[in-house]
């Protein structure tokens, strides 16, 4: 997996040598890149392998460890998926995770657009405290949601997961985007106003499409807040039928002895979304970030 | 803008009031018109913001305030059948702050987890956005998929392939320490221990946390202006200098902003704990603030002691964020 990678094919404006020994160096300046992606690669990738392998290993979990698998097998996924309802679970935290990414998009931008384009009172007040917010730790808030949700006649209800995700979003949504908000220049909206573009126009063709980044960027997060979340899930949850996949998983994991092949056939349904997910907008995602940091 | 209003139009409603009575006038019209143009600009940031206000009020704040509440309540399950509240003052905080276990063990494990955690995330996404800088198209979009995928490894996945990649049996690590001669034939039980138990967990949270660190200094690292560094380099620096004096203090909000979200999220780091085996209340060896508040309250029914515990890392937490914000607000006079 991670063989050691041929030195990267162009190295930035290589610094001229200042002395003789330039060579040594220079070769030096050029292994160690090599080494330092070797690393990484093996870092960042052994999780996700090991998993991906074990799941498809028909000796995972009885037989002594080994880098590469004694074979290949389906079984831990057919297990999985006959096993209680493992789809519904999928398609419950697929459900949560597209409700939360949309209404955060929808109200963190509304929200960025405010704090970042209009100067009024109270502005900075408002920011401190969506950046406190973010800083409440969730789990200690586990308790009074817990009585809140049940209040609201929401517990065990996928909306009302859907909602608590959306207020773990929106702050983290708010602050990116109103860097990427703030990053438009103001000639561009005043170049659509004295074309006569009324507000909301501008907001839809003018500003939407220069943050739209910005806005993937907010539902990667989003999305994995909803997809990943642990313990509101396992807290509020309560028929088998409305488990999210992270808690359906948590099903497989036995008391005294676990059944590894299923528990990584599991994880590999669960990851392989996002995996793709990521995937797919990483490019937008990487762009987004450079260009709102930019401007 | 809205704010330099106020005199103004307190002069124009002066003249309102004298003109009352008298045939339309242009100016007034005008007057009128801009008023009320300007009150729609005062209201539309708000009207931007209620929905999201309204969310963060009901499901965060409120209930923030109701931890509080209860902190100050005996409340088990008797008070949640019946409805009732039992406050006992102080009584809560003072059983917290006079458990020895709390000093010793709980603490200790909270602070010093997320500092280390928070010290190698950001290390290690840093020297990863300098490796990203220096590396060609094809090796870049290569490595920046790859964490990529680490970053989207959920922590409940990623925590159970930790789990089994050092499991006492069968797992990777102690099948090749095994075969190694290195420890004793699944006799080595990682979880049981302080100390090797935070250091997989380390291990977990610093594989899923560093490369939101290094995506986000590399956007940092593209808009340092490109003759900076190079005049450094004609002058002699070398690339630790340039690190130093140069890519530090340009970029120096960005480290400041991962480096808050970093802390924020390792002090209350949950799922990964709670899930490795004994993390859900079995071995209190490796309580943390917010594992312990859990477990006080959804196994134990005292919510009030949960929330008290709660209280006080939150409490933590608020101290961290303030002292961020002010160096925040030093760095920058307008956020």
């Amino acid at each position: 997996m991670a063989t050691t990678p041929t030195p990267a094919p162009k190295t930035p404006p290589a610094p001229a040598p200042k002395t003789a020994a330039g060579t040594a160096g220079g070769r030096a300046r050029r292994a160690g890149p090599a080494l330092a992606v070797a690393a990484l690669l093996a870092f960042s990738l052994f999780p996700v392998y090991w998993m991906v392998s074990s799941a498809f290993d028909p000796g995972a979990g009885t037989r002594g460890a080994s880098v590469l698998p004694s074979g290949f097998t389906l079984d831990h996924f057919r297990y999985v998926l006959d096993t209680g309802d493992f789809t519904t679970f999928l398609a419950n935290s697929a459900l949560v995770g597209a409700g939360t990414v949309l209404l955060s998009g929808l109200l963190s931008l509304f929200a960025a657009v405010a704090v970042a384009r209009f100067r009024f009172r109270m502005r900075t007040k408002v920011l401190v405290m969506i950046l406190i917010v973010q800083m409440v730790p969730l789990e200690a808030l586990v308790i009074p949601l817990f009585l809140q949700m049940s209040d609201l006649g929401m517990l065990n209800s996928l909306l009302g997961l859907t909602v608590v995700y959306l207020a773990f979003s929106l702050p983290f949504g708010i602050w990116t985007l109103r860097g990427f908000v703030a990053a438009v220049p103001r000639e561009i909206e005043e170049a659509a106003y004295l074309d006569g573009c009324g507000w909301w126009r501008m907001f839809r063709s003018v500003l939407l499409p220069l943050v739209a980044p910005g806005l993937v960027a907010t539902s990667i997060f989003a999305f994995i807040v909803a997809w990943n979340e642990f313990i509101f899930a396992f807290t509020f949850m309560q028929d088998d039928s409305k488990y999210t996949a992270a808690v359906g998983l948590h099903r497989f994991f036995g008391q005294y002895s676990t059944d590894w092949g299923a528990v990584m056939a599991g994880s590999t349904l669960i990851t392989v979304p996002v995996l793709i997910f990521f995937v797919v907008v990483q490019r937008r995602l990487a762009g987004g970030l450079a260009a709102g940091a930019i401007k | 803008m809205s704010t330099d209003t106020t005199d103004p139009a307190r002069h124009r409603n002066g003249n309102r009031r004298r003109d009352r009575g008298r045939t339309p006038d242009p100016e007034r019209e005008r007057h009128l018109a801009r008023r009320r143009a300007q009150r729609t600009r005062a209201l539309r940031p708000w009207l931007l913001l209620a929905p999201a206000l309204a969310v963060l009020a009901v499901l965060l704040l409120w209930p923030l305030l109701r931890v509080v509440l209860l902190s100050f309540q005996d409340y088990g399950l008797r008070q949640i059948y019946t409805g009732t509240s039992n406050y006992t003052g102080l009584d809560n905080y003072r059983t917290l702050l006079g458990d020895s276990a709390l000093w010793s063990t709980v603490l200790p494990n909270t602070v010093v987890f997320a500092v280390v955690c928070v010290a190698l995330t950001v290390i290690t996404g840093t020297l990863v956005a300098l490796l990203l800088q220096r590396l060609g198209t094809v090796w870049r979009v290569i490595c920046s998929t790859v964490i990529m995928m680490a970053w989207a490894m959920p922590a409940v996945t990623g925590t159970y392939v930790w789990i089994w990649i050092f499991d006492p049996l069968n797992g990777i690590v102690s099948g090749g320490l095994d075969s190694l001669g290195l420890i004793e034939p699944r006799e080595t039980n990682w979880f049981t221990d302080r100390w090797s138990f935070y250091a997989i967990a380390t291990l977990n949270v610093v594989h899923h946390g560093f490369p939101f660190v290094a995506i986000t200094v590399f956007a940092g690292l593209l808009t340092i202006p490109r003759e900076l560094p190079e005049a450094a380099l004609m002058d002699g620096a070398n690339a630790w200098q340039r690190f130093w004096k140069i890519t530090v203090p340009t970029i120096k909000p960005v480290f400041m902003v991962v480096t808050i979200l970093s802390t924020i999220w390792d002090f209350k780091v949950f799922a990964q704990i709670y899930l490795m085996p004994g993390g859900s209340g079995s071995n209190p060896d490796i309580f943390n603030l917010g594992v312990w508040s859990y477990h006080q309250s959804f196994v134990k029914n005292q919510y009030g002691m949960g929330s008290a515990i709660a209280v006080l890392l939150t409490l933590l937490l608020l101290a961290i964020t303030v002292a961020y914000i002010r160096a925040l607000f030093k760095e920058r006079d307008e956020l």
